[in-house]
């Protein structure tokens, strides 16, 4: 993450007098051969084993049965399942939505948190109360933000409308129109989480040598010339692990959107995230086998757009 | 040093162990010789409905000293039905549970456990204590899924000061009746004039408000909606259309605002910003805490010949179990034929019409004003469709709900609002029942 470990760290192995000494320590008590290591990996092992391998397993065979939560019986349907998703409108509605949602929310939390971090790299007054409160945000409960935001996106008690209203402005339907539905949710995720990628870029900025800075500035580089030409660049690492991690982060929208529209999906559905419509499917309407292979096309594709970026990010480097 | 007892690690341990073991015994004999019976109950009323509810739970407590009774309070709606059924698949549910008589389709099949009517009648209650309609909604072939404790339709509250003032009182000082969708509006418009700002105080962007009010009328005008696995629906479009053209009227910023949410209906009740409010007969707490002028009728005749008034049943159930303890089981029937009993308070203070004839008709009952004015709607309740995804906080409501907060708030005509919903009907039933 930080540049300059990665430029020290070859530096530090090249003298030959202390590498060959290291070397020997490893040989000698290593706990990778030795038949200790096995007890210290297995308790991870054992509820990783229960809690993540075999319910992706179990879900992936329910996906091919007509199992249902308040039936006794279940019959095996093969791809039924799979064969009636591709028709149902609803799964590429909230689809669309989550990816709307993704993209809506990936480029202000990658591109604020960058001129937040700035803004306090400059070195403005009381640096730890500006991480502070811009960081404060990111270590609220879900239920917390989301009661705040309500009454904040009130429409007829609501700050916002309050303002808009005292500025001589109509009042918006935060949480009523079908075209605001999804914003409002995206504007309360940018505040809440943005702490998250605030941090991430704040260290990497502390991490850019100074010697660097400084030898520009005697070559004549302004402050302008030197945040493009050496900031952003060395950024580029901590930029593209930010957005891999907030994609990732955003496409499992489900918990805002679903305790702010109290499970309703918003105004005219417009804020329906497809594991909200996962949830739906599998324990409101008692349908687990279909919403298993919801489920299962959706970790498809979010596996697929994890392999382009690291592609993307791969040729990048080289 | 050497000649003292020396307390070493492993003394330490097996001590410990030692103790610990004693002290489970003696825990495991303690709970053997008491001889109580465990009964476990879950309910979802929270807010001023759950303190009522505590009242019953704690009467039952008071009468019968030898159950260990736990009682499990969890948020109402699609979140209580998911636990409740995944409970009751797991085999490991509670022993007495509450249920909106509308969500007995899904339930009843496999997940409940018939209440046996001699064990009832053993009891003192018999199936035709119930209203006529009630009974018709609990008996699913044959058998009696449900034991009612109340029925709560829509209901309508007004505000007697403004309704004066409007000129909309009759010489007895309760409400001129109102007998069509037109009296009604123009109702709405003549206490908007007196308060300024809306007339009827409205949840217009709330699934469960929209839902209540949409239901009511168009059951009214005659409409229908079957709901048989594969589709298509079978709903009749125009009274639908009628249906939504009412709300969409009625929603016009002055008669009622389009966008007021859930909470915020009862609170512009409750701070005279509006004539009429509609909603459920338990926002009665709201309005007598307020300390406003104000009384309640039945939700009125708009169109056709039967005042129909959406409405459900709160009911006790015997979620199925892998094994049923004679005891505990028995434990189960006295309780809820303590809380029937005693639902007088449950009636009085929360709005809910007692579902047992000896207490709807007992002169303390009577006596109890408004609450008792309505009391006739338990003859003409109009339940929600049958389905697996309709009853109350059920996607149906939900999704229709979506739908009506368009029409609500002019986002969608009428027509395009029941083509919404009618195709939405059709998608769902084309997925096929999971039952």
């Amino acid at each position: 993450m930080s540049t300059s470990s990665t430029v020290r760290d070859p530096g530090a192995t090249a003298p030959g007098s202390t590498g060959p000494q290291r070397a020997d320590r490893r040989t000698g008590r290593s706990l990778v051969g030795g038949r200790g290591g096995i007890w210290f990996v297995l308790p991870f092992m054992v509820v990783y084993a229960a809690f993540v391998l075999w319910p992706l397993l179990y879900g992936l065979g329910l996906s091919f049965f007509d199992t249902s939560l308040v039936s006794d019986e279940s019959q095996f349907v093969g791809l039924d399942n799979y064969a009636r998703l591709l028709g149902d409108s609803e799964v590429w509605r909230t689809l669309w939505v989550t990816v709307l949602f993704t993209a809506g929310s990936t480029i202000p939390l990658v591109a604020i948190a960058l001129v937040m971090a700035l803004l306090v790299q400059t070195g403005v007054r009381g640096q730890w109360f500006w991480r502070f409160v811009y960081f404060a945000p990111f270590l609220l409960p879900v239920a917390t933000v989301v009661l705040i935001w309500q009454w904040l996106f009130s429409g007829d008690f609501g700050l916002f409308n309050g303002v808009l209203t005292g500025l001589g402005l109509p009042e918006v339907g935060w949480l009523t129109e079908p075209e605001m539905g999804l914003w409002s949710v995206i504007i309360l995720t940018v505040w809440w989480t943005i702490g998250f990628n605030f941090l991430l870029y704040l260290a990497a900025l502390q991490g850019i040598p100074d010697q660097l800075y400084e030898a520009a500035e005697i070559d004549g580089a302004g402050g302008w010339r030197r945040l493009f030409s050496i900031t952003l660049p060395l950024l580029t690492r901590t930029t593209a692990l930010v957005v891999v991690l907030q994609v990732l982060a955003s496409l499992k929208l489900f918990d805002q959107a679903y305790i702010l529209y109290r499970g309703s999906g918003g105004p005219g559905g417009s804020a329906t995230p497809i594991l909200q419509y996962v949830y739906d499917t599998g324990f409101v309407d008692y349908r687990l086998g279909y919403a298993s292979a919801i489920s299962y096309v959706f970790f498809v594709l979010i596996i697929l757009i994890a392999l382009v970026q690291a592609r993307l990010s791969r040729r990048s480097e080289s | 040093m050497t000649t003292a007892p020396r307390l070493t690690r492993r003394t330490l341990l097996r001590a410990t162990v030692a103790a610990g073991g004693a002290a489970l015994l003696s825990s495991c004999a303690g709970g053997a010789s008491g001889g109580a019976v465990d009964l476990a109950y879950w309910n979802f009323f929270t807010g001023s409905d759950g303190e009522l509810m505590v009242d019953l739970v704690e009467a039952y407590r008071g009468e019968a000293p030898g159950v260990r009774l736990t009682d499990t309070t969890l948020m109402w709606g699609s979140p209580y039905y998911t636990k409740l059924a995944m409970a009751c698949a797991g085999g490991r549910a509670p022993d007495l549970a509450t249920m909106h008589a509308s969500r007995l389709a899904t339930f009843g099949r496999d997940l409940l456990d018939e209440w046996d009517r001699d064990e009832l009648a053993a009891r003192g209650v018999t199936l035709d204590e119930f209203p006529q309609p009630v009974q018709d909604r609990v008996v699913i072939d044959g058998r009696l899924m449900a034991l009612p404790l109340d029925t709560h339709p829509l209901v309508l509250y007004y505000n007697t000061d403004i309704c004066e003032r409007a000129g909309l009182l009759g010489a007895d000082g309760s409400l001129s009746p109102i007998r069509s969708a037109e009296q009604m509006l123009d109702a709405g418009r003549r206490a908007a004039e007196v308060t300024g700002a809306t007339g009827i105080a409205f949840g217009a962007a709330d699934n469960f408000a929209s839902w209540m009010v949409f239901w009511s009328t168009f059951r009214q005008l005659g409409g229908e909606m079957l709901l048989p696995d594969g589709g298509p629906a079978e709903v009749d479009r125009d009274a639908m259309v009628q249906a939504m053209t009412f709300m969409h009227d009625m929603c016009d910023g002055t008669i009622a605002s389009g966008t007021l949410d859930g909470p915020a209906a009862p609170a512009a009740f409750a701070s005279q910003q509006a004539g009429f409010l509609l909603i459920g007969p338990w926002e009665v707490t709201t309005a007598r805490t307020a300390e406003i002028p104000f009384s309640m009728t039945q939700f009125p005749l708009l169109y056709g010949d039967t005042p129909y008034a959406r409405a459900d049943s709160h009911s006790f159930v015997l979620p199925s179990r892998v094994s049923v303890d004679p005891a505990v089981r028995s434990a189960a029937y006295d309780m809820a034929v303590s809380m029937l009993r005693n639902s007088l308070g449950w009636a009085a203070g929360g709005g809910h019409i007692p579902a047992l004839s000896a207490v709807a008709e007992s002169p303390e009952y009577l006596a109890e004003k408004p609450i008792s004015n309505y009391r006739d709607a338990a003859q003409v309740v109009a339940f929600d469709p049958e389905g697996y995804f309709s009853g109350s906080g059920s996607t149906l409501m939900s999704r229709a709900g979506q739908t009506l907060q368009g029409v609500n708030s002019r986002a969608l005509t009428p027509e395009q609002g029941a083509d919404d919903l009618i195709g939405w009907l059709d998608q769902q039933l084309r997925l096929g029942s999971p039952l």
